[in-house]
C-alpha cells in the first residue's frame, strides 16, 4: 500500500460535511460535560484547600503554644533544679560540718559513733542529690568533662582503699590488679572517673553476699596520642538475667523493684556512669546472667602525658603551705551556721581569719588593710558575692594593685553556674557542701601560685 | 473505543485512498455513528474492525495488514503529541516495558472510565523482551504495527515473533522480540 497524496475535491460533499456537523457538535456536548466535571471538581478543591490551610493554622497554633509550654516547663524544671540544689546543699553543708567539728572535740567512743551516723547519713544524702543534679545536666546536653593531668595508679589505688573495707566488713575476697602501663600519667577528668569506678564497685559490693569483687585496669595505645583504659569490674554475686539489661541503664528504673526494696538507691548510678563513659569517648557494657555474676567493663579515652603532679595536689603539702605562714584571711558568708563551720575547718591552721557577714562589710575591711585571700560566699543580702568581687577587681585595676585570690563558696554548683563565676574576676570555686580537703587544696593552690606570681 | 483512533484511521485512509474514497466506505459500511467520529468521543470497537475490513477490501489488502499500518501511524502520532513519554528512554524494550506502568497509567488519569489491553513484559535473556498483548479487542496486528514502529523510532534492529494465543474468553498473542546482535 503506497501512501500516494490525493488532491482534495474543490468541493466537499454533504454526505462529509454532515458529519463533520455531528462529530463537532458531539465533541462541544462531551467537551462541554467535560468542563463542567472540571470545573465542580475545582470548586471542591478549592473548598478543601481552604478547610486544610485553617486545619494546618490552627494545628500551627496549637503546636507553638505547646512548644512554648514545653519549654518553659523546662526552663523550669531547671530553676528549679538550681535552687533545690542550692536549698538543699546550704543545711547539709551545716550539719557536715558541725559532724566534723564535733568529733574533732575530744567525744567518747560512743558519740562518735552517733556523729559518724550523722556524718555518714549526710554523705550518702550528698551523693542522691550529686546524682540528681548530673542526670538534669546529662538531660540538659551538659554533662562537661574536664581534660586535666592526673595519676592513674594514684587514682587507682586511693578508689581501691575506699573500697577495700566495705569489702572485708561483708567477708569478700577483693581483688585489684592494674596492668603494666595502667599506672601511668594522663589527662582525664579524675572526678568522673573516679564516679564510675566508685559506682562499679559499691555495685558489686552491694549485690554479692560470698566469693570475690574484683577490678581490672588495663591501657592499650591508640592512634594521635589516645590510648583506651578500660576499668574491668567483676563479682560472683546472683547475676542479672539478660532480659533485665536494658533497664539497667534507663533512669530510676533499677533491675527489678525489689531492688529498690532490698538495697536502696536512686537507679541512676548506672545510668550517669554509662553518660560519663560516653562523653569521655568510651562505653559502659555489661555481661551477666542469672546466677552468673556480674562483668561490668568501662572504657574511656585517655590522653597520656608527663607526671605533673601539681602543686596543691597532695593534701598534706597542701596542708603544709597553709599551716607554713599565718595566712590572712578574710571571708564573706551571710549564714551563721556556715561561718561556723568555715571557722572549725580552718582553725587548726593557725592562720588570721576573719568573717563579714555581706559583700559591704568586707569591702570595707578588704579596703581596711592587707589580706593574703578571700573566701566569698555568692548569695549574700546587701550586696553579694559577685558584685564585692567586681569592686575588689575595678579598685585592683585603677590602682595597679596586683589581685587578691578569691575562692568562691556557694551551693550554686551547676557548672554553668562556676563558669559564670570564673568570669566575674573569681579566682577558684569550692561548692558546699565543704569538704576540708578540697578547701584546703583550692587555697593551698591560690595562696602559692599568688606567691609565685 | 476512544474517538482519536477512529478518526486517526480515516486521516491516514485519505492520505491514502483520498476524501471521496473514505466518503463512499463511510457511506456504504453499516455505521451506529453514521461515521460521524469525534476525537474526543467514544464508538464500538466493531466499527473500526469493519471499517479497517471495508478499507482492506477497497485497497485488496488483508485487515491484518492494515492493523500493521494502522500500528505505523498510530506510533508517530504518539511520538509527536505525547514526547514525554519516550524522554529518558534508552532503547526501544525499556518504551515497550513502560506501557503498562507509565503510559498507561497517565492515560486513566485522562480518561478513568477507559479499557486498555495489558501488556506483561519480561526479558527472558538480556537481548529478548517477551511481551504478552491481551484485550477484549482482537488488535493483535495493530499491537505488532506498534512494536515494529517502537523498535524503527530508537534505531535498534529487531526481530519480531508473534504468536496468537487467542481463547474465547480473551485475545491474546505473544511477541517475542530478540534484538539482532
Amino acid at each position: 500500500m503506497s501512501e500516494t497524496s490525493h488532491p482534495l475535491p474543490p468541493v466537499v460533499s454533504r454526505r462529509r460535511y454532515e458529519r463533520a456537523l455531528i462529530a463537532r457538535e458531539e465533541a462541544e456536548r462531551l467537551l462541554e460535560a467535560k468542563s463542567r466535571e472540571l470545573y465542580e471538581a475545582n470548586q471542591g478543591l478549592l473548598k478543601s484547600k481552604s478547610w486544610l490551610e485553617k486545619a494546618v493554622q490552627e494545628r500551627t497554633v496549637e503546636l507553638e503554644a505547646a512548644r512554648i509550654a514545653a519549654e518553659s516547663a523546662n526552663a523550669a524544671k531547671s530553676v528549679f533544679l538550681a535552687s533545690m540544689s542550692h536549698e538543699i546543699r546550704t543545711p547539709l553543708n551545716g550539719i557536715l560540718g558541725m559532724a566534723l567539728a564535733l568529733s574533732e572535740n575530744g567525744l567518747t567512743d560512743e558519740q562518735n559513733a552517733i556523729v559518724d551516723v550523722i556524718r555518714d547519713s549526710g554523705s550518702l544524702l550528698l551523693s542522691v542529690i550529686n546524682d540528681i543534679l548530673d542526670l538534669s545536666k546529662i538531660e540538659a546536653g551538659k554533662l562537661e568533662c574536664e581534660h586535666i593531668p592526673c595519676g592513674l595508679g594514684q587514682l587507682l589505688g586511693s578508689v581501691e582503699k575506699q573500697y577495700q573495707l566495705g569489702a572485708q566488713e561483708k567477708g569478700l575476697e577483693f581483688r585489684v590488679s592494674i596492668l603494666e602501663g595502667a599506672g601511668i600519667w594522663v589527662k582525664t577528668d579524675a572526678t568522673r572517673l573516679r564516679q564510675v569506678i566508685g559506682n562499679l564497685l559499691s555495685n558489686a559490693i552491694k549485690f554479692t553476699d560470698k566469693g570475690s569483687v574484683a577490678m581490672l585496669a588495663d591501657i592499650i595505645p591508640l592512634d594521635a596520642g589516645w590510648s583506651k583504659l578500660t576499668i574491668t569490674v567483676t563479682d560472683t554475686g546472683p547475676g542479672i538475667p539478660k532480659d533485665q539489661h536494658s533497664r539497667l541503664f534507663k533512669p530510676f528504673s533499677q533491675a527489678n523493684s525489689g531492688i529498690t526494696r532490698n538495697f536502696g538507691g536512686t537507679g541512676l548510678g548506672l545510668v550517669i556512669s554509662r553518660r560519663i563513659c560516653q562523653e569521655m569517648g568510651g562505653a559502659l557494657t555489661l555481661k551477666s546472667d542469672a546466677g552468673q555474676g556480674a562483668e561490668f567493663v568501662a572504657s574511656v579515652l585517655v590522653e597520656p602525658c608527663d607526671n605533673e603532679e601539681m602543686i596543691g595536689e597532695d593534701l598534706e603539702h597542701s596542708e603544709a603551705v597553709l599551716t607554713g605562714t599565718r595566712w590572712r584571711i578574710l571571708a564573706a558568708e551571710d549564714n551563721r551556721t556556715n561561718r561556723l563551720v568555715l571557722h572549725h575547718m580552718l582553725k587548726r591552721f593557725g592562720m588570721q581569719l576573719e568573717m563579714s557577714e555581706n559583700g559591704e562589710q568586707l569591702i570595707s575591711r578588704w579596703r581596711a588593710e592587707p589580706w593574703d585571700l578571700i573566701l566569698m560566699d555568692v548569695n549574700m543580702p546587701v550586696m553579694d558575692g559577685l558584685r564585692a568581687t567586681q569592686i575588689i577587681r575595678d579598685h585592683e585595676h585603677e590602682e595597679c594593685l596586683e589581685p587578691i585570690p578569691i575562692i568562691a563558696v556557694s551551693a550554686n554548683a551547676m557548672s554553668h553556674q562556676v563558669n559564670g563565676y570564673l568570669a566575674h574576676g573569681i579566682t577558684d570555686h569550692v561548692a558546699k557542701p565543704l569538704r576540708r580537703a578540697e578547701l584546703v587544696r583550692a587555697m593551698a593552690t591560690a595562696l602559692t601560685s599568688k606567691s609565685v606570681d | 473505543m476512544k474517538g482519536v483512533v477512529f478518526v486517526e484511521l480515516l486521516r491516514m485512509a485519505e492520505t491514502v485512498l483520498g476524501e471521496e474514497a473514505v466518503d463512499q466506505v463511510l457511506d456504504q459500511t453499516e455505521l451506529q455513528s453514521n461515521g460521524a467520529f469525534s476525537a474526543v468521543g467514544n464508538y464500538p470497537c466493531r466499527e473500526l474492525l469493519s471499517l479497517v475490513d471495508a478499507f482492506g477490501e477497497r485497497l485488496g489488502a488483508p485487515p491484518e495488514a492494515l492493523q500493521v499500518k494502522f500500528g505505523h501511524w498510530m506510533f508517530s502520532r504518539f511520538v509527536e503529541g505525547y514526547p514525554e513519554f519516550f524522554e529518558g528512554k534508552k532503547d526501544a524494550f525499556e518504551m515497550l516495558e513502560a506501557i503498562e506502568g507509565e503510559v498507561h497509567v497517565e492515560v486513566r488519569k485522562l480518561y478513568p472510565e477507559v479499557e486498555l489491553p495489558s501488556f506483561a513484559t519480561n526479558r527472558p535473556l538480556p537481548s529478548q523482551l517477551r511481551m504478552v498483548y491481551e484485550s477484549d479487542r482482537p488488535l493483535m496486528h495493530f499491537c505488532l504495527g506498534l512494536i515494529e514502529a517502537c523498535i524503527a523510532h530508537f534505531e535498534d534492529q529487531a526481530d519480531i515473533q508473534m504468536v496468537e494465543q487467542s481463547d474465547p474468553r480473551k485475545f491474546r498473542a505473544e511477541f517475542l522480540i530478540e534484538k539482532a546482535a
